[in-house]
């Protein structure tokens, strides 16, 4: 009974909360009703005596993805206080084929043949563990090269520097930095018919690598020459 | 001396292999050819082999031998050969194989002198010529099938092609030698149609195949097309004199003596296909005659002594034609064998003048008697037998065609050979008149006879002219072509009497080394020569035919075909157009056709 | 509580993932739908267990929950790189393929 009424709570809550994540305006709020919808689903987990999966629900999901996605939002934003609005397009389509969906799984769910209570007791996180690290080791370490291969995907496709604009302008500005230092040291050179010019050859290039870091554009050229 | 018979196969392999051993191995051996004279080595050398080969075959066949065959099945599909492979020893083909071997060495021995004078790779590039040219004819000659010959066939061609060509430096030499090519590729399509229809109603390219008389007549006329074009006859005769651009040599044994014989041989070689095509032969007859009184009279006028040859051939081929028309193939075949030995006599001995004289013109020479005598003997041999006078091969094998020819279409093919008897008689008169008797004029003055190497070939081909007549029985034993009966009817005396009085008649208006060139009938004759009213009527035909048909063909490509490449390119561009606007770019409307898509599949499985 | 309940909440989950995954235009918020749907399988799969008994429906719903995470992490790589080249983590912002 305790069950019956905690699993219609529940099953309201989740459906509510999951509404609430695709219909909000605010895309930082509908991340976290995602946090909600998560964690509400552990609680259905626990209710299921799903208890291992209920807590790494919890401790991934909830702690890892939604973290991350509200990174996700942080850092496609500029960090100015404005709202960043999700809005919504295509009503009519989303419904009908949200609704579709659902009227023909209800269907075909209904009309199946389907247990109404459990026909043993539930596994423990023993018999979990067991599975997980016996029949289903090799899919289990398999999983472990998915997660690193996808972080190192992730990492490579965040950082191609030749999409960001700021560091593009950084290795333009250097490089013409570091062009305009040669020619300036060539013109010296051919101007003034210096006794020693491997001495000025000498002196230039350490220079002209610390006028490197210099971003602002403004070529420390003169001081390479003087 | 006997053949075994287990070597007469072999010896025809010798006959076709040598001399391409010897073409394969000057063509891949640049060193070796434009070294010219190990060339003309190996060339001989191999004709050597291929005549000593010709020679056994026949001597077997002649010595009561079966004839045999060794073949292998070509291009075999669903355990049956497309066609046969091989060599093929009876009568027909070691007679035909032994004329064209000793020809062949004749005119190559008198070519190591006469071609002294070029350089040494052109000398090389024509005895590989030479070699490759004598694998074609032999493997065409020892064809067992249809297709072997037709393949033998189309590779004399090209050696002709190749050989008119020789002087390739020479515009009129390139022109003439395409000429050849075209005209007789334009013949051989009746071969290939010819061999088609064979296929299609036999299975088989064999020569003796059952066919009934309108599909005969279908083969054997479409043969017959391929025998026009080679063997220039009427209307097809027109590249035979501008052949004559070749190196006299060349034309000797190519142009006179054995490739264009090969039309004839391949009625002789199908006469059971023939046989059964009445329609094909009266044709035959027709244009046979036709040809050899036509080209006689325009042989009449020439000034060039190789056109005149060159018409002398087509007018005897022509014989050779209306004799197989008329149903005697054994005069045909037995005039093709004659005709080979004196025309590459008189050929030859043409060469012999031309080299001596440095000009083929008529006018040029005169009163070679006395400088040449032994190439003038040669030459008045030649032109004996040619006549057909009494006693010479040419008067057997003539006899044998006139007699066939006795009371077939209202006698008026008879009555044409006969004049044209008379006409041979009068041209070739002239040309010993002038080339040879009277006064010196011009260059001949320098003239001097030729050396052995040229003598020597004419000699042997001077014996056999006057000599082959008399074993007519015996090449109708070994053929199996017919009965041989020398006529002592009215025939034989008519024709010889006309001959004689030809050459009384050229004697009467070119004796004492007259040019009489101009006079009256000559004057209409040399007119009609002059206005080349064949050539024009192709000409005409080309330009307002060909030329219009092609462009109306261009056109319709151009804008019918073309147009309906283009609506088409042009119809997958519209449809693409009102397409892509599918294509949003945006990605939920993906993501909605998939969710469309599931449903739909969904749907379905749960309809269903 | 029974299967065919709890299973019909999952496709009313699932049904409203794929509602905002349809209708909304962020990335990141398409990214959350989708999250919601992998999180309507994983309650499928987790009934399953529970009413069969068999603790390979708790498996496979661990084995999916990392390859959520991983398929995030992906996910939100994509959306920082379109909004690099784009100014935008909009959808409708990249559409290059726009016929």
């Amino acid at each position: 009974m305790i069950t019956t009424i905690g699993f219609g709570l529940l099953a309201a809550l989740l459906v509510g909360s999951a509404l609430y994540v695709v219909r909000a305006t605010n895309l930082v709020h509908s991340v976290l009703g995602l946090g909600v919808t998560l964690s509400i689903t552990a609680l259905l987990y626990a209710l299921l005596e799903a208890n291992f999966v209920a807590g790494v629900q919890v401790l991934l999901y909830v702690g890892g993805v939604v973290t991350l996605m509200i990174f996700g939002v942080m850092v496609t934003r500029r960090h100015d206080g404005i709202v960043v609005r999700s809005d919504s397009a295509n009503e009519v389509r989303g419904l009908l084929g949200g609704g579709g969906i659902f009227v023909l799984l209800a269907l075909s769910i209904l009309e199946s043949d389907l247990p109404s209570s459990p026909v043993g007791p539930a596994p423990s996180t023993a018999s979990l563990a067991s599975e997980l690290l016996g029949p289903h080791v090799v899919a289990f370490e398999a999983l472990s090269m998915l997660l690193l291969a996808a972080i190192v995907g992730a990492i490579v496709i965040a950082r191609r520097r030749d999409f960001g604009e700021p560091r593009q302008d950084l290795v333009t500005r250097a490089r013409a930095a570091r062009e305009a230092l040669r020619v300036e040291a060539l013109r010296a050179e051919a101007e003034a018919p210096s006794p020693e010019p491997a001495a000025s050859d000498a002196a230039e290039p350490p220079r002209a690598d610390e006028a490197l870091p210099s971003t602002d554009g403004s070529v420390p050229a003169q001081e390479a020459s003087s | 001396m006997r053949s075994p018979l287990s070597e007469a196969p072999l010896a025809a392999l010798v006959a076709v292999l040598a001399p391409a051993l010897a073409a394969l191995l000057l063509a891949v051996l640049p060193m070796v050819r434009r070294r010219g004279a190990p060339a003309a080595w190996i060339c001989l050398a191999s004709s050597v082999a291929s005549l000593v080969s010709a020679g056994l075959l026949l001597a077997g066949q002649l010595g009561e031998a079966e004839p045999m065959a060794w073949t292998t099945s070509w291009l075999t599909l669903d355990g049956q050969g497309l066609g046969e492979l091989g060599v093929n020893v009876d009568g027909i083909s070691a007679s035909m194989l032994v004329v064209v071997t000793i020809v062949a060495l004749c005119v190559q021995v008198f070519s190591v002198s006469y071609m002294h004078d070029e350089p040494p790779d052109a000398y090389g590039r024509y005895f590989t010529y030479h070699a490759l040219f004598l694998f074609s004819m032999n493997l065409l000659v020892l064809a067992p099938d249809l297709l072997q010959l037709f393949a033998g066939w189309e590779l004399v061609g090209v050696t002709s092609y190749l050989l008119i060509g020789f002087y390739y430096r020479k515009p009129s030499a390139g022109r003439a030698a395409l000429k050849a090519f075209w005209i007789t590729k334009l013949a051989d399509m009746g071969f290939i149609l010819a061999l088609a229809v064979l296929f299609t109603s036999t299975s088989a390219f064999r020569f003796d195949a059952e066919l009934s008389t309108p599909l005969a007549n279908v083969v054997a006329g479409l043969l017959f097309f391929a025998v026009v074009g080679k063997s220039a006859q009427f209307p097809l005769h027109i590249w035979l004199p501008d052949a004559m651009e070749g190196p006299t040599p060349v034309s000797a044994l190519l142009h006179a003596a054995t490739m264009v014989a090969a039309g004839v041989f391949l009625v002789v070689r199908a006469d059971p296909i023939f046989a059964h095509a009445p329609d094909t032969r009266e044709v035959m007859l027709v244009v046979g005659s036709l040809t050899a009184l036509f080209a006689a009279g325009l042989a009449t006028v020439q000034t060039d002594i190789k056109k005149v040859l060159a018409y002398s051939t087509c007018s005897q081929l022509g014989y050779m034609v209306a004799a197989l028309g008329a149903g005697s193939t054994l005069g045909g075949y037995f005039h093709l064998t004659t005709h080979a030995f004196f025309k590459a006599l008189l050929f030859l001995s043409a060469g012999s003048v031309i080299h001596a004289v440095h000009s083929n013109e008529l006018a040029d020479m005169g009163g070679l008697r006395k400088r040449m005598p032994l190439t003038a003997t040669a030459f008045i041999v030649g032109s004996l037998a040619l006549a057909g006078i009494p006693g010479t091969a040419g008067f057997f094998s003539k006899d044998l065609v006139l007699a066939a020819l006795e009371g077939r279409m209202g006698w008026l093919p008879y009555v044409a050979l006969m004049t044209t008897a008379f006409l041979t008689a009068f041209y070739m008169g002239r040309v010993v008149l002038v080339a040879f008797f009277g006064e010196a004029r011009g260059k001949a003055d320098h003239a001097h006879e030729s050396g052995a190497l040229m003598l020597g070939p004419l000699a042997v081909l001077a014996v056999l002219s006057l000599g082959v007549g008399y074993f007519g029985a015996h090449f109708a034993e070994v053929t199996a072509t017919g009965e041989y009966h020398l006529h002592f009817g009215m025939t034989p005396a008519i024709a010889s009497g006309l001959a004689l009085g030809g050459f009384a008649l050229a004697y009467a208006v070119f004796g004492g080394g007259r040019d009489a060139s101009g006079v009256g009938v000559l004057a209409l004759l040399d007119g009609a020569a002059r206005s080349a009213l064949v050539d024009r009527t192709y000409e005409a035909l080309y330009r307002h035919g060909m030329l219009n048909a092609a462009a109306a063909i261009g056109w319709f490509d151009r804008y019918v075909m073309d147009g309906l490449v283009n609506l088409s390119g042009w119809l997958t561009l519209v449809a693409a157009r009102s397409l892509r606007r599918l294509q949003s770019g945006f990605a939920p409307d993906y993501v909605f056709a998939v969710v469309l898509g599931a449903l739909a599949l969904a749907a379905w499985g749960y309809l269903s | 509580m029974t299967l065919t309940t709890c299973l019909l909440l999952a496709s009313a989950l699932f049904s409203v993932g794929v509602y905002g995954l349809l209708t909304r235009q962020q990335l990141v918020a398409v990214l959350v739908s989708v999250e919601l749907m992998a999180n309507a399988a994983n309650i499928v799969l987790v009934a399953f267990s529970h009413f069969t008994a068999s603790p390979l429906g708790q498996v496979f719903t661990l084995f999916a929950l990392a390859i959520t995470v991983a398929e995030v992490a992906v996910g939100l790589a994509l959306a920082l790189l379109l909004y690099r080249t784009h100014a935008s983590s909009r959808l409708d912002a990249a559409k290059e393929m726009n016929g």
